[in-house]
C-alpha cells in the first residue's frame, strides 16, 4: 500500500515520465500473499521529543516534525487500520510537553495506540500518561494478527525509587542517552509473567507483532539502545511461527533477525542520532543487517527524522520508512533468505556515499 | 628586418587572437564552465540560428509570441514586471498562466529546468511552450517545423549547422539550437564576485558585506542558494517548499494531490495542468515526483542579477526583495503571524532578523547583478512596475 | 681531598640544577597538566550536555550523545552548510546558532575552548582525515 495508491497503469506511465526525467519512482513492490485477510496496514510515529521551553513555548524544531508526520499519515490512502505511537512524547514528561504532543496526535484519524517511553514514564510513572492514552502494557488482536504492546524501559526499583532526591531529578537523569548515571531498560519480571500468560492463551502459528520502545536486544549499553531481559522475553517470543518486534527509541534505521523473530526499529519525528559503531571509545554490537540512514545535513531540521507505515503480509511486516529530504526506504521479509532486508540497498554494491559517510 | 617585424607582429597578433578565443569560452567570473551536453556542441553558427528561432514570433498560434517575448533579452531575459507570463491574445486579451517566467540567464547552470523540474534539460524545455495553451499555443510542432525546413533564412543555416534540410530538419535540431543560443546567456562578474573570488574590498560596501555574512549565517541562505570556495551558482538545484502559495490551498492539498495522480499523466500533460489551474500549479514538484517530500517544493533560483528579474517565487506574487526576506524572516509566511503550512521544507524557520539586517541582505543581494544588467531598475526595496 | 671532593659535589649540584632549569619536565608535571587538561574536557562535557548554550532548551548532547557524529578528525573540510572550507569551531558556531539557536562564541573564548577538548577527547585515537565530507 502506497500514499494514493495508483493504479498499475498511472505507475507505468508515470514510472515511463519519472524514468525520462531520470527520478526513481516510489516502490510499489509488494509480496505475494496467500490469504488477504493478513494484508492490512497501520501507521506508526515516534520519538517526538515535544520539548518545553518556557511558558506557552515549545521547540519549534521537534513541534514541526510530528505536525508533518501526523499530516502526512492523514493523506495515506487507503487509510491505515489505525495508527501506533512509539513513544517519547514528551522530552521531560511534563504534563505540557504530553498534552501539547497529545493535541497534535489528536488530529490524527482512525483509533490511535500508544507505547511508554522513558521520557514519557520517569516523572511521573506514567500517572498522567494512563490519564491521555490508557494502560502502559496491553494485547489485542486484529486481523488474525495478535499484537503485544510492552512497557519495556522500566528499570531497577532501587534506581527507580530510592536513588534520586526528586522525581524532576530522576527524569533529567534518565533523559540524557549518554548519562553514566542512568540504567538500563528491562522488561521485568511482573510484565514477563503477564506475557507468558497472555501468549499461553495464543496459538503459536498466529503471527504475533510486539511494539516496544526499547530494542527487546542488547545492543549498545552505553546509550541504552539495550533490554537487560531480553533473553528472557526473547525465549517466550520463540515458539510463535512469526514474530516481529517494532521498537522506537533509536531514532535510526536498525532492522535484524534473530530466530524467527524479524526486528525493526522506528524513525524519531525529533531528530536523528548517531549509529554506536561512531562512537570511537566503545565496543558495542550493532544488527550487521542494517543498510544506515542516510547522513544528515543539519541544515534540514527534518533530515534523518521520518515516520512509517507498516504492511502485514502474510504475518511478516513490511517497514516503508517515509524520510524527509531522502529517498524513502522499504524493509521488508525476504522469504529466501528468512531475514529483513532492504528493498534496493541490502547489497553492499548498491550503497551511496550517504550511507557510508559516517 | 621589416620582415622579421611584421612577423613578430603577426605572431603577437596570432596570440592576441588564440588568447582571446580562450577568454571566449572561460565562464565568467564566479561560476563554473558551462555543462555543454556531448551531443549538442557549441558552434557560432549554431548559437546565430538558435537565437533566430528564440526570437520567432512565428511560432505561435497568433504569430505574435515568441520564447523572446517572456523572455526579453532587454529584461535580463525576463518579463519583468509582469506576475506571470502572457501568451497570446483571445478575445483581445492576453492569455496567461499560473508561474512567473524565469531568466534564461544562468539557466544553463540548472541541472533540470522549469519551476518544478519537469524538463531534463535546456532542449526539452524549449518543447513545451510552443505548444501549452496560454503560452504559444499551437496544436502541435508542425507549423515551426514547416517554417524551419522551407524559409530561405532557416533552410540554408539548418544545412550548415546540421547537415540537414526537408523533412531531415526535426524538433530535435531546433531545440538544439535554441539550447545552444541559451547556453550563451551567462553572466558572472558581480560586484560579490569581485568581492569574494577577486578579493576586492571595494567591490562591496560595508552594508553589503554585513549582508553577505548575514546571508552565510544567521540568514540561512547558503545552503540552498550555494555559494562555494571557487564559484557560486547560488542554486541547489533542489525543490523546497518554503511557504509561497501552498498556504492558500493548505486544506485542499490531500484532494488535490489525489486527482492529479488518478488523472493523466505524461510529462505533456502535467505541462497543461499545472500551468492551467492555479490551486493545481502550487502541488510544485509533487505534480512530478509524486513524492510527499515534494508538496510545494519548487526549484531553488539562482540569486544572479535578482535585483533586475521581479517579480519573485514561481506564481511572481512578491514584488521587492525586501519582501522576499521579510518573507523568510516570518518563516515562510507572507504576512507574520500566519499559519505555516504542514510541508514547509524543514530548513525553512523564523529567523530573527531586525530591520537594520533585513536592509543589509538586500543590499547585498543587489551586489549579484552582473554588469550588463546593472542598468536595468532594481526591485530591491520598491515595485518595478 | 675533602676540598676536591666538596668542589666536585658543588660543581654536580650546579650542573644538576642548570640541566632542570632548561626544557626539562617531570612525571609530576605531566600529572598536573593532564588534570589540567581533563578539568577542561569536563567543563567541555558539563556545557555540551547543558540546555544552556542557546535559547531553547536544547543540548549539544541531544542528538551528540558521547560527541559522536561530530567527526573533529575531518576537520578543516569543505562545509556545505556555509559555502566554505571552515575550522571544528566554526561548525560549533554554526550549531549554537541555527539547532541551538543561540549566540555564536568567540574562536578563542575559554567555553569554546572547553566544547572543542571535549569533543576531540571522545574521538581520541581516530585518525586524522582532514577534508573528508
Amino acid at each position: 500500500m502506497n500514499p494514493f495508491q495508483p493504479n498499475r497503469r498511472d505507475f507505468l506511465r508515470s514510472a515511463a515520465a519519472a524514468a525520462a526525467a531520470g527520478i526513481a519512482p516510489m516502490s510499489l513492490v509488494k509480496l505475494a500473499f496467500a490469504d488477504p485477510a493478513l494484508d492490512f496496514s497501520f501507521g506508526y510515529i515516534s520519538d517526538a521529543h515535544i520539548q518545553h521551553i518556557s511558558g506557552t513555548k515549545f521547540v519549534r524544531n521537534w513541534d514541526r516534525g510530528l505536525i508533518r508526520a501526523v499530516a502526512e499519515t492523514n493523506m495515506l490512502t487507503p487509510k491505515p487500520d489505525f495508527v501506533v505511537f512509539g513513544g517519547d512524547l514528551g522530552q521531560l514528561g511534563m504534563k505540557q510537553e504530553l498534552d501539547h504532543g497529545a493535541e497534535m496526535l489528536s488530529k490524527l484519524r482512525g483509533k490511535l495506540y500508544c507505547v511508554m517511553g522513558e521520557h514519557d514514564y520517569y516523572l511521573d510513572l506514567g500517572e498522567y500518561w494512563s490519564k491521555l492514552f490508557g494502560p502502559h502494557y496491553y494485547s489485542f488482536d486484529h486481523k488474525g494478527v495478535h499484537f503485544v504492546v510492552l512497557n519495556s524501559i522500566l528499570t531497577f526499583d532501587d534506581w527507580t525509587f530510592n536513588r534520586w532526591p526528586s522525581a524532576e531529578q530522576r527524569m533529567l537523569e534518565m533523559a540524557g542517552l549518554d548519562n553514566p548515571n542512568g540504567s538500563p531498560f528491562m522488561v521485568g519480571d511482573k510484565q514477563r509473567a503477564w506475557l507468558k500468560a497472555d501468549l499461553d492463551k495464543i496459538d503459536k502459528s498466529t503471527p504475533l507483532v510486539v511494539f516496544s520502545h526499547s530494542p527487546l536486544q542488547k545492543l549498545y549499553k552505553g546509550w541504552n539502545f539495550w533490554t537487560d531481559d531480553a533473553d528472557e522475553v526473547q525465549a517466550l517470543l520463540a515458539p510463535f511461527a512469526k514474530v516481529n518486534v517494532i521498537y522506537g527509541h533509536v531514532h535510526q534505521i536498525q532492522y535484524n533477525q534473530i530466530g524467527n523473530i524479524s526486528f525493526n526499529a522506528v524513525m524519531a519525528t525529533a531528530w536523528p542520532w548517531p549509529y554506536p559503531n561512531t562512537y570511537a571509545q566503545a565496543e558495542h554490537t550493532m544488527p550487521v543487517l542494517t543498510v544506515p540512514m542516510n547522513r544528515a545535513d543539519p541544515f534540514f531540521e527534518r533530515d534523518a527524522t521520518g515516520w512509517q507505515f507498516i504492511d502485514v503480509q502474510t504475518g511478516r511486516v513490511k517497514l516503508e520508512y517515509n524520510l524527509y529530504n531522502n529517498t524513502n526506504r522499504t524493509v521488508a521479509w525476504n522469504p529466501a533468505s528468512g531475514k529483513p532486508e532492504d528493498r534496493a540497498f541490502q547489497d553492499p554494491a548498491k550503497r551511496i556515499p550517504p550511507q557510508v559517510h559516517y | 628586418m621589416k620582415r622579421i617585424l611584421f612577423g613578430l607582429v603577426a605572431a603577437a597578433a596570432f596570440v592576441g587572437a588564440a588568447a582571446m578565443a580562450a577568454d571566449a569560452t572561460a565562464p565568467p567570473l564566479g561560476l563554473p564552465p558551462v555543462p555543454i551536453p556531448a551531443d549538442n556542441p557549441q558552434t557560432p553558427e549554431k548559437i546565430a540560428l538558435g537565437k533566430k528561432l528564440f526570437e520567432d514570433k512565428r511560432f505561435s498560434a497568433t504569430g505574435q509570441v515568441a520564447c523572446a517575448t517572456c523572455h526579453e533579452a532587454k529584461k535580463a531575459f525576463t518579463d519583468s514586471p509582469l506576475r506571470t507570463s502572457e501568451g497570446i491574445k483571445q478575445g483581445g486579451k492576453a492569455l496567461t498562466g499560473t508561474r512567473n517566467a524565469p531568466t534564461v540567464v544562468n539557466a544553463a547552470y540548472f541541472v533540470t529546468q522549469f519551476w518544478d523540474g519537469r524538463s531534463p534539460s535546456l532542449e526539452d524545455q524549449s518543447l513545451h511552450p510552443f505548444v501549452n495553451p496560454v503560452e504559444m499555443g499551437l496544436k502541435d510542432h508542425q507549423p515551426i517545423l514547416k517554417i524551419a525546413r522551407s524559409d530561405p533564412a532557416y533552410t540554408k543555416a539548418f544545412e550548415q549547422v546540421f547537415g540537414k534540410k526537408g523533412a531531415a530538419i526535426t524538433m530535435n535540431e531546433v531545440t538544439q539550437a535554441i539550447a545552444a543560443f541559451e547556453r550563451t546567456q551567462v553572466s558572472g562578474d558581480s560586484p560579490f564576485d569581485r568581492y569574494y573570488f577577486k578579493a576586492d574590498q571595494k567591490a562591496l560596501t560595508d552594508q553589503q558585506k554585513r549582508g553577505f555574512d548575514l546571508f552565510v549565517n544567521k540568514g540561512r541562505c547558503v545552503s540552498c542558494h550555494v555559494v562555494e570556495q571557487n564559484t557560486a551558482v547560488f542554486t541547489d538545484n533542489r525543490f523546497h517548499n518554503i511557504g509561497v502559495g501552498i498556504n492558500n490551498v493548505q486544506n485542499d492539498v490531500p484532494a488535490l494531490a489525489g486527482e492529479f495522480l488518478k488523472a493523466k499523466a505524461t510529462l505533456a500533460e502535467v505541462d497543461v495542468k499545472v500551468l492551467g489551474d492555479k490551486r493545481t500549479s502550487e502541488l510544485g514538484r509533487f505534480a512530478i515526483s509524486r513524492n510527499f517530500e515534494g508538496l510545494g517544493g519548487f526549484k531553488t533560483s539562482t540569486l544572479r542579477n535578482v535585483a533586475v528579474t521581479s517579480p519573485y517565487m514561481h506564481d511572481g506574487s512578491i514584488k521587492t526583495l525586501r519582501d522576499v526576506v521579510v518573507h523568510y524572516n516570518n518563516g515562510g509566511v507572507t504576512k507574520e503571524g500566519d499559519p505555516v503550512n504542514d510541508f514547509l521544507s524543514s530548513g525553512i524557520r523564523p529567523l530573527g532578523l531586525t530591520d537594520p539586517e533585513i536592509d543589509d541582505l538586500v543590499a547585498f543581494l543587489e551586489a549579484l547583478t552582473s554588469p550588463e544588467y546593472a542598468s536595468l531598475p532594481s526591485a530591491a526595496r520598491t515595485e518595478v512596475k | 681531598m675533602n676540598k676536591k671532593i666538596a668542589a666536585l659535589a658543588v660543581a654536580a649540584a650546579v650542573a644538576f640544577v642548570v640541566s632542570l632549569g632548561a626544557d626539562e619536565f617531570t612525571k609530576k608535571d605531566q600529572e598536573r597538566w593532564e588534570k589540567e587538561y581533563q578539568s577542561v574536557v569536563q567543563k567541555g562535557r558539563g556545557l555540551f550536555t547543558s540546555g544552556a548554550l542557546g535559547t531553547n532548551g536544547v543540548a549539544c548532547a541531544q542528538c551528540h550523545p558521547n560527541a559522536a557524529n561530530t567527526h573533529p578528525e575531518t576537520y578543516p573540510k569543505f562545509q556545505k552548510q556555509l559555502g566554505r572550507v571552515i575550522a571544528l569551531r566554526e561548525m560549533i558556531n554554526w550549531c549554537l546558532q541555527q539547532p541551538l539557536e543561540g549566540k555564536p562564541l568567540a574562536l578563542d573564548a575559554p567555553d569554546m575552548i572547553a566544547l572543542e577538548a571535549y569533543i576531540l577527547h571522545e574521538r581520541r585515537g581516530v585518525k586524522l582525515e582532514p577534508g573528508k565530507h
